[in-house]
C-alpha cells in the first residue's frame, strides 16, 4: 500500500495551496510528510511522489539532496539537530555535539540500537539570542542548552514522555529579551 | 540628535510598533490583534487610497527592504505591470537564515496578523491578489501561528473575496522551506516554491517581469511588510522623522553573543551600538573584541569607541566599510580566534553554497574553507593570506547570487582588522589561543 493511499484529502488540501497547473509545487511538503511521518525518504516514497506530481524520481530526489530536513537514511525517532553556526559555537554548541556524541555512541548518519536517537549538526536556526539551540524532529526549539539540560532532555525522551512535557532544569543564565514594550 | 530626526530610543517621542506586541499573552489571535487597532491599516487603504497611493506613501516614508540589501521599497513595488491582465504574485520572504538574525520570527509567532494585514496592503499595492509565506522549515512554532491566524482571519473575512467591502480580493498561501540558507535569495525562493533545486536564476527577467510560475512577482522581508502597515497606518511623515538622511524609520536589531541580555530591540534607525549594547541589551557579559553588526555576511568591526559611536544604518556602516545588513548584531569575546569565527563563517556559506557557479562552488565551498581551515588548524604557509586575498578578488562581483559575495565580505572584514591574528597562527604553525572547553 502506498504513503499517500489514505491521505487523499490531505493531498488535496495541499495542492490547493499552488495553481493546478503547477502540481510539482507541493513536492516539499509531500517530502515533508512523509520525512514526518517515516523518519526518512526511501526511494519507494520518492517514485509514489513523482507519480502523484507527474515528474521523474529523479527530479524529486534532486529537490530533495537540495535541502537539510530530508533525510535518505533511516533516522531515530528522536532526531536530534544542533546547531553548529557562529552564535551557538560561541556558547558551546561543539561541547554540546561532543557530549551528544559521547552519551549516544553515534555519529551522524547512525542511529542507536535502541532506534531512539540520531544526531545532525545543522546549520544556523535563528535563535542566535538562546544559543546553543537544539531541534528534535521538526518541534520549537530547546534553547540555552548545556550540560544539565541535555541529560535531562535525554533521560527523559528515553522515559518516553512528549518532548513538550519534559522540564529542562535551569534558564539560560542570562536573561533574554524579546519584547518590544 | 540631527535636526530633530529621531534617532535614539531615550527619544520620548518613539514609540515601538512592530515588536509593540510581542511578547504579550494571546497577541497572535485575531480578537486581540483587533483590540489593538488590528487591521485598520488595510481597511483604510483599501477604502481610500488607490493602489498607487499606497506604493507612493511608501515611497516618500523611505522604507528600504529590511531583508539586508536596502533597496527602495516603493521604488521595487513599482517595477509591477500595470492593467496586464496577468496574475500578480506578493511573496513575503520568512526564510530568515542569515547567522545572527531571528527578528523576523517573533513577528511570526507573536503577531502573525500584523504580517497578514502587511500582505494585503503590499498585494493591493502590486494588484497581487495572491500571496503566498515563504517561511523557513525549522521555525515550527511561527509555521503554526501563522497557519491558525490565517484560517482565522478567513473565518471572519479579513482574507478571502471582496476585503473590507472594496471589491479587492486576497488569498494568502504558505510554503515551508526545509533547510537551504539560498531560499532567502529571491529567484532561489521562487525556485523553491515552484518544487524546483533551488538555485538562483538568471536576471533579468526580472521578478516584476517573470517571476512565481512566470508571472509578475514581488518579494519582500518580513519586517519590511510588517513596516508598511505603520506607514499607512500613521502616514510617511511619521516614519520618515525617525533616521538619518537615507536611512528611515525603525528597525529590529538583534543582539547575540555575550550581552546580558541578548534579543530583539526595536529601535529609532541610527541608534548608536553603543545605546544598543549597553542601555538596551544591559551591557556585555565578558570582555569584548569585535562586532558583527548586521548579519554573519557584514564585515565586522573593532569593539571601541569608533565602533560603539557609529550610528547603525545603511550610510555610516557603509563609511566603516561595513553594512547595516539585518541588523543582527553579534558579539565576538576576547576568548574567541577570529580565524576559527571566520572558518566558521566561511564553511557555513559552503555549505549552503548551491553549486551552480564555479566562483562559489570552488573558491568558496571549495578553496576558501580549505585554507582557512588549514590556517585554524596550525597549517598556515606564509603567502596563504596573500592566496586568500587573491582569492576573494576573484569571488567577489563574479558570481551568479550574491551568496559568495556574502562568504567574501566576513574574510575581508577579517583581515582588515585582525589580520595580526591571522599571521600569528602561520608564524607559530597552530592556533595560539588556548581552547579550553566553554562548558568547562
Amino acid at each position: 500500500m502506498g504513503f499517500f493511499d489514505d491521505k487523499q484529502d490531505w493531498l488535496e488540501i495541499v495542492f490547493r495551496n499552488y495553481p493546478p497547473e503547477n502540481r510539482r509545487a507541493a513536492v516539499m511538503p509531500l517530502l515533508r510528510k512523509v520525512q514526518q511521518e517515516e523518519g526518512h525518504v526511501s526511494p519507494e516514497r520518492i517514485r509514489e511522489i513523482a507519480e502523484i506530481l507527474g515528474t521523474t524520481a529523479t527530479e524529486v530526489r534532486g529537490v530533495m539532496s537540495f535541502y537539510s530536513y530530508y533525510q535518505a537514511v533511516p533516522t531515530g525517532k528522536y532526531h536530534l539537530q544542533v546547531c553548529a553556526t557562529l552564535s551557538c559555537k560561541l556558547a558551546g554548541a561543539e561541547e554540546l555535539w561532543d557530549t551528544l556524541r559521547a552519551e549516544l555512541g553515534v555519529g551522524p548518519g547512525e542511529v542507536t540500537p535502541d532506534g531512539l536517537f540520531s544526531i545532525q549538526k545543522v546549520e544556523c536556526l535563528g535563535s542566535c539570542h538562546t544559543a546553543p539551540v537544539v531541534q528534535v524532529n521538526d518541534e520549537p526549539y530547546l534553547e540555552c542548552m548545556n550540560r544539565e539540560r541535555l541529560r535531562a532532555l535525554l533521560e527523559g525522551l528515553r522515559a518516553g514522555k512528549p518532548l513538550e512535557e519534559i522540564e529542562l532544569p535551569g534558564d539560560c543564565g542570562h536573561e533574554v529579551r524579546k519584547e518590544g514594550a | 540628535m540631527s535636526e530633530g530626526f529621531i534617532v535614539s530610543g531615550h527619544d520620548p517621542r518613539f514609540e515601538r510598533t512592530l515588536y509593540a506586541h510581542v511578547g504579550r499573552p494571546d497577541a497572535h489571535t485575531l480578537d486581540y490583534y483587533l483590540g489593538h487597532g488590528g487591521y485598520e491599516a488595510a481597511r483604510k487603504a483599501l477604502a481610500s487610497m488607490t493602489p498607487d497611493e499606497v506604493i507612493e506613501e511608501v515611497k516618500r516614508s523611505g522604507l528600504r527592504g529590511r531583508g539586508g540589501a536596502g533597496f527602495p521599497t516603493g521604488l521595487k513595488w513599482s517595477f509591477m505591470p500595470k492593467d496586464d491582465g496577468q496574475q500578480h504574485y506578493i511573496i513575503m520572504n520568512a526564510d530568515e537564515s542569515e547567522p545572527g538574525s531571528f527578528k523576523d520570527r517573533y513577528i511570526l509567532e507573536d503577531d502573525p496578523h500584523q504580517a497578514i494585514e502587511g500582505m494585503i496592503l503590499a498585494g493591493y499595492a502590486i494588484r497581487a491578489t495572491k500571496g503566498y509565506i515563504y517561511i523557513r522549515g525549522e521555525y515550527r512554532r511561527a509555521y503554526d501561528r501563522l497557519v491558525a491566524a490565517i484560517e482565522e482571519a478567513y473565518a471572519r473575512g479579513y482574507l478571502g473575496k471582496n476585503l473590507f467591502g472594496s471589491g479587492f480580493d486576497f488569498d494568502l498561501y504558505v510554503h515551508r522551506g526545509a533547510g537551504a540558507y539560498i531560499c532567502g535569495e529571491e529567484t532561489a525562493l521562487m525556485n523553491s516554491l515552484e518544487g524546483l533545486r533551488a538555485n538562483p536564476r538568471l536576471k533579468p527577467p526580472f521578478p516584476a517581469q517573470k517571476g512565481l510560475f512566470g508571472k509578475p512577482t514581488t518579494i519582500n522581508n518580513v519586517e519590511t511588510i510588517a513596516s508598511v502597515v505603520h506607514i499607512v497606518a500613521r502616514g510617511s511623515d511619521w516614519f520618515a522623522q525617525m533616521g538619518y538622511d537615507k536611512s528611515k524609520g525603525m528597525k529590529l536589531y538583534q543582539v547575540s553573543g555575550p550581552a546580558v541580555r541578548p534579543g530583539v530591540y526595536e529601535l529609532p534607525m541610527g541608534t548608536t551600538f553603543r545605546e544598543l549594547i549597553y542601555d538596551w541589551a544591559g551591557g556585555v557579559r565578558e570582555p569584548i573584541k569585535a562586532l558583527i553588526p548586521g548579519g554573519s555576511s557584514t564585515p565586522m568591526l573593532p569593539f571601541n569607541d569608533d565602533t560603539l559611536d557609529t550610528p547603525m544604518d545603511y550610510e555610516h556602516l557603509a563609511e566603516k566599510g561595513s553594512m547595516l545588513g539585518t541588523g543582527g548584531v553579534i558579539l565576538i569575546p576576547e576568548r574567541a580566534c577570529v580565524v576559527d569565527v571566520i572558518w566558521n563563517l566561511v564553511r557555513f556559506y559552503g555549505h549552503e553554497s548551491c553549486g551552480k557557479c564555479t566562483p562559489c562552488r570552488e573558491g568558496v565551498a571549495g578553496w576558501l574553507v580549505k585554507l582557512l581551515g588549514q590556517i585554524e588548524r596550525g597549517r598556515g604557509k606564509p603567502g596563504d593570506l596573500e592566496l586568500i586575498e587573491d582569492l576573494l578578488d576573484n569571488i567577489e562581483g563574479k558570481s551568479f547570487c550574491p551568496l559568495a559575495d556574502a562568504a567574501v565580505w566576513p574574510v575581508r572584514g577579517a583581515l582588515r582588522h585582525f589580520r595580526h591574528e591571522f599571521e600569528r597562527h602561520i608564524e607559530e604553525g597552530r592556533c595560539p589561543l588556548e581552547k579550553k572547553g566553554f562548558w568547562g
